[in-house]
């Protein structure tokens, strides 16, 4: 089944809409769901022009797409465990939250947050990401859990920040920050960064690209070959301003 | 009249020493305070009377009017935003929280562009503090990071610290070693027995340098960071770790500058781990009077110090996102609120000017930058000098604010209650 929402023109284009119901499970039962714009409560389709096409008995045959100026709708895929979600253009800030299972695709910018706290699952973001890109909440010990973010573009700043499992990839570069508090997962910015990895505890982290301002409390280990990446790399230990055992390897 | 022990609700010190002499309504002298507390209560310039915007100045209308005028503005907004609070008492910043719980607004206070950054960072990793008395008695180490209270506090260091006589301290000048951090030679710095100048945005890679040594790991960094030399970063770590008791003191200059809350985490983690060695505390400097108190009610009402989004009827936090700037930035908000700060003076550009296409209203007893972007202006007391009230110094004591004079002004209190009774119908807080 396929679910295409295609967002109606706004009096107040800049006003956030909240629509964590957007999720493929969500759909099984019919388009009935309430979203939030700004403070006043709305339904679905005071929002969005929706068509459905055919019928599916299982949430992970349900394929929802977004279509229109979508840059403010925030929680999209929030909680989301199976089916996909594919977004034409851009889309708001906590796009895939705790994110279990499935798939989004952007096809455009995704705003902050981008699969804050994700557990599984796979986002395919083909713009730049925000800042938070794959990190948790305010205050939270742990990150992104599992899963795998893949931004074609750019990152903003703290990206991965304690990123305690699974993969992020940036193809661009990322930020400030990329990488700090890290606890565990995988980092790949092949693109270049600002203070990568500050603090971090565990976790592997490979820059192919150009590292600024490197913070001085990593421990040159060795220089070897990564084949994975075709390259050869410095490998750095750390943070030692902690008990840091985290990898951090830059290309050479 | 002589009034004595009067508290100066300027700055976060909030001295409460001052004596103000008064003569018929009017202050006429301020003593033992500073420049800063001087000004304060003698050019304490008030708006008359409450303001509306014409299509060519200004008219003056009632407070019944203007009261009735905003809440109707607050009624009819989609976003509507609260922003100030640090200047006026805990009594009104409770009254506003209930404003933004029954519209579904975002209530916001001036941490958000000053020290907002520490508190994510003492949120991540805690706060080992004390109150400025304890610093007072027992401190033989002082840092001042990123922060000059020679002209932003000039009474903290004769009150608590480099000149104060402490109970365990008794000769202050000669027993207490200062230490000031900072990106330029300061006031602050001319005063100190050991000044680190770092590179600007450098006090990330200084304070993680600082951490790995104290855990003996000095071997790893390099011969300078951040234009700091390893032996000046060694000798530090020494001083620190051979004080009887060791108090950091920060300011903007660590959390606005890059990496904000990170460096103020890693400044809190630098503390931690010198705490196995002896005592260490770290405390931020903060600004205006009653900040600290902005955090402390908003933090018992909605579970949350400052950027506190109500616009789903339950309390969310999220800074950068439920922020007051970002939510200018970004042009989200349809009306705002401003109690007690200058966000026209302060904010970025973009983030002023969205202000000046909404309805924009003030509730500040002076006439400031935002008036110019507002559509109503509304005059009251202000904290402290025509109005008691509940403050928090900087290290979270409550100290009460005295009224000294009365100017015939309406309390801000008052004035919000009025609105929340329009906005519910009779039914006030």
């Amino acid at each position: 089944m396929r679910v295409i929402l295609e967002s109606k023109v706004r009096a107040k284009p800049n006003l956030p809409i909240e629509a964590e119901a957007i999720i493929p499970r969500n759909f099984l039962k019919g388009t009935d769901l309430v979203v939030y714009e700004g403070n006043k409560e709305r339904t679905l389709s005071e929002l969005f022009w929706i068509f459905v096409e055919g019928t599916a008995v299982a949430p992970e045959n349900i394929e929802v797409i977004l279509k229109g100026d979508t840059s403010r709708i925030k929680r999209v895929g929030e909680y989301m465990d199976t089916g996909s979600i594919v977004i034409e253009g851009d889309i708001g800030m906590h796009c895939g939250n705790f994110m279990s299972g499935g798939t989004i695709e952007i096809r455009g910018n995704a705003d902050s947050w981008l699969g804050r706290e994700m557990r599984g699952g796979t986002i395919l973001c083909r713009g730049n990401a925000g800042h938070y890109c794959a990190t948790g909440y305010r205050g939270e010990k742990k990150g992104m859990q599992g899963g795998k973010v893949e931004v074609s573009g750019n990152t903003g700043d703290f990206c991965a920040e304690y990123l305690a499992g699974g993969t992020v990839h940036i193809h661009g570069s990322a930020g400030d920050f990329p990488g700090v508090e890290m606890r565990g997962g995988e980092l790949i910015i092949e693109g270049d960064a600002t203070r990568p990895c500050g603090n971090m505890k565990s976790g592997t982290c490979v820059i192919l690209g150009t590292v600024h301002d490197m913070l001085p409390t990593f421990e040159k280990i060795e220089r070897r070959v990564l084949p994975a990446w075709k390259i050869t790399a410095d490998v750095y230990r750390g943070d030692v301003a902690n008990r840091g055992k985290g990898t951090l390897c830059v290309r050479c | 009249m002589i009034e004595h022990d009067v508290v100066c609700p300027f700055c976060g010190c909030l001295c409460d020493d001052l004596e103000i002499e008064t003569e018929g309504g009017r202050i006429v002298k301020v003593q033992n305070g500073c420049a800063l507390a001087e000004s304060t209560f003698m050019n304490d310039v008030r708006l008359p009377a409450p303001i509306r915007r014409t299509e060519t100045g200004w008219e003056d209308i009632s407070y019944q009017e203007a009261i009735k005028e905003t809440a109707e503005i607050l009624q009819g907004a989609d976003r509507p935003l609260l922003y100030g609070w640090s200047s006026t008492h805990g009594e009104a910043q409770s009254v506003g929280v209930h404003i933004a719980e029954l519209i579904g607004a975002v209530i916001d206070n001036t941490s958000t562009v000053c020290h907002g950054p520490s508190i994510l960072a003492i949120q991540e990793v805690g706060h080992p503090g004390c109150t400025l008395g304890q610093v007072k008695n027992r401190a033989d180490v002082i840092i001042y990071w990123g922060c000059n209270p020679v002209e932003a506090h000039p009474r903290h260091m004769s009150r608590y610290t480099t000149y104060a006589t402490g109970f365990f301290v008794p000769d202050a000048q000669r027993e207490r070693t200062v230490i000031v951090v900072d990106t330029r030679r300061t006031d602050t710095a001319g005063i100190a027995d050991e000044f680190v100048q770092i590179e600007h945005g450098g006090d990330y890679a200084v304070l993680s340098a600082l951490r790995a040594i104290v855990r003996g790991k000095a071997s790893v960094i390099p011969a300078k960071v951040a234009g700091v030399s390893k032996e000046q970063l060694i000798r530090i770590a020494e001083i620190c770790k051979t004080a009887k008791f060791g108090a950091i003191f920060f300011g903007l200059g660590l959390t606005m500058s890059r990496g904000k809350y990170k460096n103020i985490r890693n400044a809190i983690e630098l503390t931690d781990e010198l705490n196995r060695y002896t005592k260490f505390v770290i405390s931020p400097l903060r600004g205006h009077g009653n900040v600290y108190g902005s955090n402390e009610v908003f933090t018992w009402m909605t579970g949350y110090p400052f950027a506190v989004d109500f616009a789903r009827g339950i309390a969310f936090y999220n800074p950068g996102e439920t922020t007051a700037v970002d939510i200018l930035r970004r042009g989200e908000c349809d009306a705002a609120l401003i109690v007690a700060s200058d966000p026209g003076a302060n904010f970025p550009r973009a983030a002023a000017a969205h202000l000046a296409k909404i309805p924009t209203i003030v509730i500040d007893p002076h006439v400031n930058a935002t008036t110019a972007l507002s559509r109503i202006h509304i005059p009251c007391t202000a904290a402290g000098i025509d109005a008691a009230g509940t403050a928090y110094r900087m290290d979270g004591v409550p100290i009460r604010l005295k009224k000294v004079i009365d100017r015939g002004y309406p309390d801000d209190a008052e004035i919000l209650k009025k609105i929340y009774d329009h906005l519910n119908g009779g039914k006030g807080p």
